[in-house]
């Protein structure tokens, strides 16, 4: 039997489902063959470092947009008591456009599609004007949504501790620095592609973190430090 | 990975479910939140590992809670909730992958095919400390279907047999795509640095 033979036997053996005689078959061909034990020797490597990965937890501004979602289908209203108007109003708001800016980078990207649950939120109508005109759109209105919520951040900002908002500033200051660098690519190559998709990621990052800090703001009014500590814990991933 | 599996539930795990499922369905926000805390964690690791993608996977997370809290009214408690929401959330990545553009799926396809990859290596390629990190960047670049595959068998630990179930394979189709899965995960780490 050659190499090949072994092929599917080498995962199984990683696996510890031989059957006896199979494996000592494998094992006298391992004991002559040293690609088939450089092999066996990475497929235990990647099995025990993959069985090992840890959970990802999901950011908090998922459950920001669920619950909203999940209130707007069942009625339900448990969130909106906490809430002081300008938090409903921004989160309402940022709901709303990202579904709209999603939808409309999905036709400058082809990628991007419109957040679950969010397919009321109706996109404007831009199938005839240019990519270009798109993209200046989309990027205005990202940059008024994320003025909008960092005025809101900034008013609200005495209900975060000293430690909490520094966390949140050193994440700005980053992603700050990523669109400070797309802008300036887009400069030298206005239609980079790959330029204009780094806008919109660092765009993307930097509203979900303020809607994230909006989300947090409310929660520590309404004296929910469980609710505050897991959206924390998602702005420190 | 395997003993922290959905498992089947039992006595009180069920009544404690069913009661769950009632409250969701009712449209208590708080149980709604409760069954996200739960669940969310370990649903969002499956989505994003097989979808390769975290915009993708936080929208599927959402259209999954909320097919959820559509479809609780069949939730009769014969699984566990976990598991109920695992397979609802196999089968909707599935519907995703199958859903993404034909373009995409042509390309994937060949790379499925592409068995030329794997260097004729006399020494261990993959460095013995191979970073969580980068293995999850590769698992990200791997094609789709293997992907799927050696997320559910590598990772999340099921067996072959239970593989084949959720993705609607046969077994043997498991286990060839997680083999190839690993051999081009084998060659995409080999370049890293220990």
């Amino acid at each position: 039997m050659t190499c090949h033979d072994y092929e599917i036997a080498l995962g199984d053996y990683v696996d510890g489902t031989l059957d006896e005689r199979a494996r000592i078959d494998l094992e006298a061909h391992l004991a002559s063959c040293e690609r088939c034990r450089a092999v066996v020797a990475d497929l235990g490597t990647l099995r025990r470092t993959a069985s090992a990965l840890e959970p990802v937890l999901p950011p908090a501004h998922v459950w920001t947009r669920l619950s909203a979602a999940f209130e707007a289908e069942s009625g339900s209203s448990r969130y909106r008591w906490g809430f002081t108007w300008q938090t409903v109003a921004a989160s309402a708001v940022t709901v709303v456009l990202i579904a709209s800016l999603t939808w409309i980078g999905a036709g400058l990207t082809s990628t991007a599609r419109p957040p679950a649950g969010l397919a009321s939120a109706a996109p404007p109508r831009v199938e005839e004007t240019s990519v270009k005109a798109q993209f200046d759109f989309a990027e205005a209105q990202y940059t008024s949504a994320i003025e909008g919520l960092e005025s809101i951040a900034k008013n609200e900002r005495s209900a975060l501790d000293m430690e909490t908002a520094d966390v949140l500033q050193a994440n700005l200051t980053v992603i700050d620095g990523a669109i400070t660098e797309s802008r300036a690519a887009l400069q030298t190559e206005p239609g980079n592609p790959a330029a204009q998709e780094s806008l919109f990621d660092a765009l993307r990052s930097k509203l979900e973190l303020l809607q994230d800090v909006v989300a947090l703001i409310n929660e520590m009014r309404k004296g929910n430090p469980e609710g505050a500590a897991r959206i924390v814990s998602g702005l420190n991933q | 990975m395997a003993t922290t599996r959905p498992s089947n539930a039992t006595g009180d795990v069920r009544a404690v479910d069913l009661e769950l499922a009632q409250r969701c369905r009712r449209g208590d926000a708080a149980a709604f939140e409760e069954l996200y805390r739960a669940h969310a964690g370990r649903l969002y690791s499956l989505v994003f590992r097989m979808l390769g993608s975290a915009q993708e996977a936080e929208d599927l997370l959402q259209e999954v809670f909320l097919n959820a809290y559509r479809k609780l009214g069949s939730f009769r408690g014969d699984s566990s909730l976990g598991t109920w929401l695992y397979r609802l959330a196999v089968n909707q990545c599935l519907d995703a992958l199958r859903g993404r553009h034909s373009k995409m799926a042509r390309v994937t396809d060949s790379l499925d095919d592409d068995a030329a990859d794997e260097p004729a290596a006399a020494a261990p390629l993959v460095p013995t400390a191979v970073s969580r990190l980068d293995l999850e960047r590769a698992i990200a670049r791997l094609p789709q279907g293997c992907r799927a595959a050696f997320v559910l068998h590598d990772v999340e630990g099921f067996e072959h047999n239970e593989v084949a179930k959720l993705l609607g394979v046969s077994e043997g189709t498991s286990k060839s795509q997680v083999h190839k899965a690993r051999m081009k995960l084998r060659v995409m780490l080999s370049g890293i640095q220990q």
